[in-house]
This record gives C-alpha cells, structure tokens and sequence, in this order.
C-alpha cells in the first residue's frame, strides 16, 4: 500500500485541477503539459505559467506529438531549471528523461514528475482517420478492464512499463477506478507528497496493482511475442532488412524525433561518411548497380548500435517515418534483446549506470568463445 | 524546333531505357542514375547503374518522387562525378538540380540530365498503401486525369522542358511515338554521335505543352488564391502549422535546404531554462518545441528563391501540414520580385548573390520615410 490521494473529479478534471493549484499556490512555476492549440485542436505540449492557460490543456490525452522526456530534456540541458517545474509524463517518456540525465543530457533538479499508468497512445495519423474524439470512450472502456485499446501504436500494444517508474506522483488511469468519477493519485516521494499539501482530496492509502493491471500485462506480455515474432520483422536477416529498410528516404525523421538521439549532428551526416566519387567508383567495382543515396542499413544498424541500449520503445520513429518503416517494431525489439543481455531496464533506475559505462572483466565472455568457435 | 522522333511502342519509359543502354554501349557515359523498384514493391530508390543489363530492372518516371532526384544527385555528385553520369529527372528535379549547381552544391561536370514531360507524381503514402492502385492511378495521370495527384503536381505549370541536356517528349505526340529534343550543346552533340540528330517537326508538342501550360496556370493561380485566403497573417499561419513537431523532416528531404546542420538544430537556438520560463510568463503559455513558426519561415527565407514546388517536404510531413503549397506560393511570389524563376538557367545568378542599386525600391521606402521623418522632429 501506498499513500494517495483521492479526488472525486474525472481523472482529466483532477489532474488539471492539481496543475491550476501548483501554479496559484507557487508550488510550481510553470506545468509541462499536453494542451489543444489553436481552432483545430492541435494536440502539442505546452509549457503553461497561468492557471487560466490550463483550459485548453488535456494533461491525459493518450497522444504524443513529441516524446516530453526530450522536450524536458532540450530545456534543462544547459542549465537545472532555477524555479520549479511540473511535468506530466507517459511512462516511456520519464523513461527517456531518466536514460537523457544518464547521457548527461538533462538535468532533474526543481522538476515534479507526475505520470499514470498507461494505455498507450493514438498514432499521429489518426489526424487523417477521423480523428481522436470518437476513439476515447472505447479507449478508456478498455483501460477500465486491463484490455489493449485498439487504434494504439503497435508498440505501445506490446509495451509492457505501462506502470511508471521514478514518478512523484503516479495517476491510476487503468483499472475500474479510473471510470467511476474519481481520481486517485498515487505518492511516490516527499517531493510528490509536498506537492499535493493543501490540495483538495482524501488522503487514503491505496495499491497500484491490481487485477486489471495484472491482466493488462499479461496482454501486453502477448502482444508483445506476437508483435517481436511477426515474420517480417523478426530475424530478418540481411535480404529483410534490405526488404524493410528499401523504401527509406534518408530523412533522418527517426533520429530527429527520437529522444535518445541526442546527438547535435549524426555521425552518419559528418563529413566522414559523405560519398565521394571514389567510394562510388569502390562500389561500381564489384558491382552492377549501387544505391544513391548510400548507406541505408549502415544508417539504421549505426543508430541502432547507438542508441538501443537505451530505447525506451516510445514509438516516435515509426509515427514520423513517412514510409511507414516499422522502424520502432525493430529497435524496440533489438532494444528488448540487448538489455537482456546486461539485466538492463532503460530509464528504470536512476542510480543505474548505463552499461557501457560499466566495466566488467567477465562480461559476455561467451559471446566471445562462440566467435573464435565459428 | 527539331528533334529526333524515337519509337516508344511500350511507352516512354522504354525509349529512355533503350536511350540509356545505348549510351553506356557506345561509351557515351559511363553510368546511369536511374529509379528503380524497391525489393518490397512498394517504392522507388535511385540506382547509379554500371551494367546496362540493370537498366531491364529500372524504371524511369516513376509514379512517385520518393527522394528528390536533384537531393541524389547532391548526394552523388557534390565533389563531381568519375567519368559521365546520365540522370534521368522530372523537370523540378532538374530545376532542383541547376539551384544546387548554383549554390555550389553540385558539379554539373559530367553530368548528363535527361529529363521527360512529367505528368505528375501521386502522394507517397498513398502508393505505399496500395502500389497496384497507384500504378494504376498513375496510368490516369498519363492519360490526362490528374485528380490522384500530389497537390502541387495539379498545379505545375514547369512540367516539360527544364535547361536539359535531352528532353523526352510526350504530350501531344502521336501514341507509341516520342520524341528526343536536345537543350544544350552537350544534347546536341549527343544526339549527332547517336545518329539521332534528324529534323522532325515539334509543332504538335509545342501546341499541346503550351494549351497545357495555360490551364495548369490558370489552376495555379485560383488555388494560391484559395490558399492565400487559409494562410494569411500570423493567426492563420500560426493555425495551419499549429500541428508541427519539429520534426523538420521536411527540410531534410527538401532539394534545396542543403546544410549540414541547420541552423534550427543549431546551439544557437538553445536557451537557458530561465529564458524558457520567461518565455512562457509572457503569454502565460507556450508551445513546445518553441519556434516551430520561426523555423518554417526561417527555412523559407533561406531557400525560398530557389524553391522548385517539387513536394517533397509535404510528402514527407507526418502532420499532414500542406507545407509544399505554402512554401511554393510563396515562393512564387518571392521569385516574381526579382524576375528569377528557380532552376530556369544555369547562367542566371541567385537573386542574393546579384547586387542591384535600385531594388526593391518600393519596399524599403516607407521605412526611410519613418526614419526621416523622426530625424526632422525636433
């Protein structure tokens, strides 16, 4: 059992709510939340600094237009924030903070993270499939039961930190609770505890599992095998990912937008990879055909070996890729996959170190003997 | 007007097969850049061909524009080309390619550009959900129905003859026949050494490019008026960009925006928290990413002059943003200040790079009325 908090107002109601009271009672300076901006409703992160700026916010919409531990990420890079800040996060996106403050990206200090327990997000696409509106009572019918909502991204069906780690504040969004008009808002530190002092609510104890979180994992858990073993993208060799990747533009969409490329300029656009006449001339010289421009899987398996160790399968990269690359399917799997091999969890423990900054004299010793073996 | 009629019983795109063969037969270049399928089926890559028999596996104008062809030939040819490579191009990749030539981004040395009369390209995701329906939807668009269009394919009125070496006309032509024009002294030449160099009239091409040219002009201007009255003004551009991410997809695959580092990716633009914060207080509030409008109109004051209207950039946009149609009316607008068109020659210098006394005239005078008038106030 945990402290909480409990509200009797709709999850969303609550949460924006708490938000007005962080800022009217200076417990906060500034709110990092998703908001609806302009006529069309254009669901964007807002950094909001007035209370009456919170009317437009939907702290709990189940999108992400950007990942917020990046965005987090890009304020606090140069400096901590020097007045206090509250953020409303999905888990993927607290975990993307936490691997950015490992890689010396972000800095946490005077930031209140609250997060949920979550069901995942819409797709962007879903601007050009009629929309978000109709899909959020059956989406929030499913979370009640521990169902995988459909319409999600394909990663977020098979992800299975649905539950946060290292919020202050964790807001129960799957199981019955979360249906019946009330909120409860689960204390996970002093910092969350201070937060919510003076703020309107009962003062409970409660748990966070419970059945449906149970049942929703073990979905997630079979989503997950399905999604990981589906023909085209497990073990696909060189031909598949030659198959895959084929249709990729070079855009760079993927790196942009993902949180843990964090990289100012990719290696793989530095000067050193620029095709020259001569590499071209190397290529033609045991070859009919060669492609323009080059390097397409040497692109995606260098950010791969860059960055997956830390992928926290958010789902960012596939949304923007505008070939419909199952790029996250991938990474997430191999991500899945390498931080088996090190027992490694991204952006679960902060105290954590990342695993190439560890070193161990018997490590993956027999990966080696297999190697010398072939 | 002359040109070489060719044969093109299977249509065009076999007569600039053949064409492509018989120049790396006769060692007229020495390698091909050329579209072809991708394994999957469901897009298009450029392929820099060596072996003629490749060219069977090739596809020239293909019913998409997956890269810009002028951001593959940046791509192959920014330091030069080895010996002589033939490009086959839509007239915008062309274009594209003549402003990076003059910004110093391509070497046009060694390059043969042979482009063909475009009917258009359909939107990217729309053929990657369906490729057999967009190969038929692209036989439409040959046919004259551009209704599956990209938007700002319906609307280009550059649709044929770029400053080419060879040209490959269609329209107009008689069915199973087209036609091979040579636009520079390096076409003509080319065309002379092939035995291709015969006189045959162009009227029919002419007249049906101009009556085409005229309609697609006539469109251009009703929807940029259309678009103009949706765009207008901070609020309204502020709304139409109100879905971007920052993604800034739609400069990396643009032509023209040819920086390495942007300078929107820049440290230049990374602030403190405490200017964020202060930021925000100001309007109580404030998007993040930040400066998603300051980076479109930044980028488009950056190559707006030497924009193509190819569409790339809103092809690509995963906002669903109509990015293309408001950076190409703008930059037709842009352009029409100083009499450029981009990519029309390879002589005519960038706008920027040409210093004029009396420019611009009618712009700048209001502000050194202002600022005289405030002098003369005691």
């Amino acid at each position: 059992m945990t402290e909480a908090l409990k509200i009797t107002k709709t999850p969303d109601e609550a949460i924006r709510a708490l938000l007005a009271f962080l800022l009217e009672s200076g417990k906060a300076s500034a709110v990092l939340s998703l908001d609806r901006i302009g006529q069309d409703g254009a669901p964007i992160y807002s950094l909001i600094t007035e209370a009456k700026g919170l009317e437009s916010a939907a702290p709990l919409l189940p999108m992400m237009p950007s990942n917020a531990g990046k965005l987090l990420a890009e304020m606090t890079e140069l400096a901590p924030s020097p007045e206090p800040i509250a953020a409303v996060l999905k888990p993927c996106e607290l975990r993307a903070l936490v691997e950015l403050k490992k890689l010396n990206q972000a800095n946490l200090e005077n930031l209140l993270l609250i997060s949920t327990t979550c069901g995942g997000v819409f797709p962007l696409a879903i601007r050009n499939n009629g929309g978000i509106s109709e899909k959020l009572a059956p989406y929030r019918e499913a979370l009640a039961k521990g169902e995988v909502a459909d319409g999600i991204r394909p990663t977020c069906r098979a992800c299975e930190h649905f539950v946060p780690y290292n919020a202050d504040l964790t807001v129960a969004l799957v199981g019955g609770q979360a249906n019946d008009g009330t909120c409860t808002v689960l204390i996970n530190s002093s910092r969350g505890a201070e937060a919510l002092e003076g703020f309107e609510g009962e003062r409970t104890q409660a748990k966070l599992e419970s059945d449906a979180i149970e049942a929703l994992r073990a979905k997630r858990a079979e989503e997950a095998t399905k999604l990981f073993t589906a023909s085209d993208t497990a073990a696909p060799g060189l031909d598949g990912l030659i198959n895959i990747f084929g249709r990729c533009l070079a855009c760079r969409g993927c790196s942009n937008v993902c949180p843990i490329c964090y990289c100012e300029l990719c290696y793989f656009d530095s000067v050193v990879e620029d095709p020259t006449p001569s590499k071209y001339e190397a290529q033609l010289r045991h070859r009919k055909a060669t492609r323009v421009p080059p390097g397409t899987i040497a692109f995606h398996l260098g950010r791969m070996t860059h960055m997956v160790i830390s992928c926290v399968g958010c789902g960012m990269c596939a949304d923007v890729c505008p070939v419909g690359i199952p790029v996250a399917t991938l990474f997430s799997m191999v991500g899945k996959s390498a931080d088996k091999v090190f027992a490694y969890v991204p952006g679960k423990n902060l105290d954590e170190d990342l695993p190439l900054k560890k070193y161990e004299v018997d490590e993956l010793s027999h990966l080696g003997e297999e190697r010398i073996e072939s | 007007m002359n040109g070489a009629t060719v044969a093109a019983p299977e249509g065009v795109r076999e007569a600039i097969t053949d064409l492509l063969k018989r120049g790396l037969s006769e060692k007229l270049w020495d390698a091909a850049l050329v579209p072809a399928r991708v394994p999957a089926g469901d897009s298009f890559a450029w392929l820099l061909v060596r072996d003629g028999s490749v060219l069977d596996e090739t596809l020239p104008l293909p019913p998409v524009m997956a890269v810009q062809g002028a951001r593959a030939i940046y791509r192959l040819a920014r330091r030069g080309v080895t010996g002589k490579v033939a490009a086959v191009l839509r007239p915008c990749e062309v274009r594209a390619t003549i402003e990076l030539a003059k910004l110093k981004q391509v070497d046009l040395d060694g390059l043969v550009l042979i482009s063909v009369d475009c009917p258009g390209a359909l939107p990217l995701k729309a053929y990657l959900d369906d490729p057999q329906k967009g190969d038929a939807d692209f036989e439409k668009l040959c046919s004259g129905d551009d209704s599956a269009a990209r938007e700002v394919c319906k609307v280009c009125h550059l649709f044929s003859r770029p400053v080419s070496d060879l040209h490959f006309a269609t329209f107009g032509m008689d069915s199973g026949k087209s036609c091979v024009v040579a636009g520079s002294d390096q076409g003509r030449l080319l065309l002379e050494k092939l035995g291709m160099a015969k006189a045959g009239s162009l009227d029919k091409w002419e007249r049906a490019v101009a009556e085409r040219q005229e309609q697609k002009k006539q469109a251009r201007t009703k929807a940029q008026a259309t678009l103009s009255q949706d765009v207008a003004g901070a609020d309204k551009l502020l709304e139409t960009l109100s879905h971007c991410i920052n993604c800034h997809v739609c400069r990396s695959v643009c032509p023209i925006c040819y920086c390495r580092q942007c300078y929107f990716e820049s440290q230049a633009i990374l602030m403190p928290p405490e200017n964020i914060l202060e930021r925000a207080r100001r309007k109580g509030g404030m998007r993040l990413p930040t400066d998603t409008l300051l980076f479109h109109l930044g980028r488009m004051s950056h190559m707006s002059l030497s924009c193509v209207s190819c569409g790339a950039c809103e092809d690509a946009c995963p906002s669903a943003i109509p990015v293309a149609q408001l950076f190409s009316m703008v930059g037709d607008a842009t352009q029409s200040q100083f009499d450029y068109e981009a990519g029309r020659s390879v002589t005519e210098p960038l706008p920027t790079v040409t210093y004029k006394e009396d420019e611009l005239a009618g712009l700048v005078a209001p502000y050194t009325e202002t600022y005289d008038a405030r002098e003369a106030s005691p």
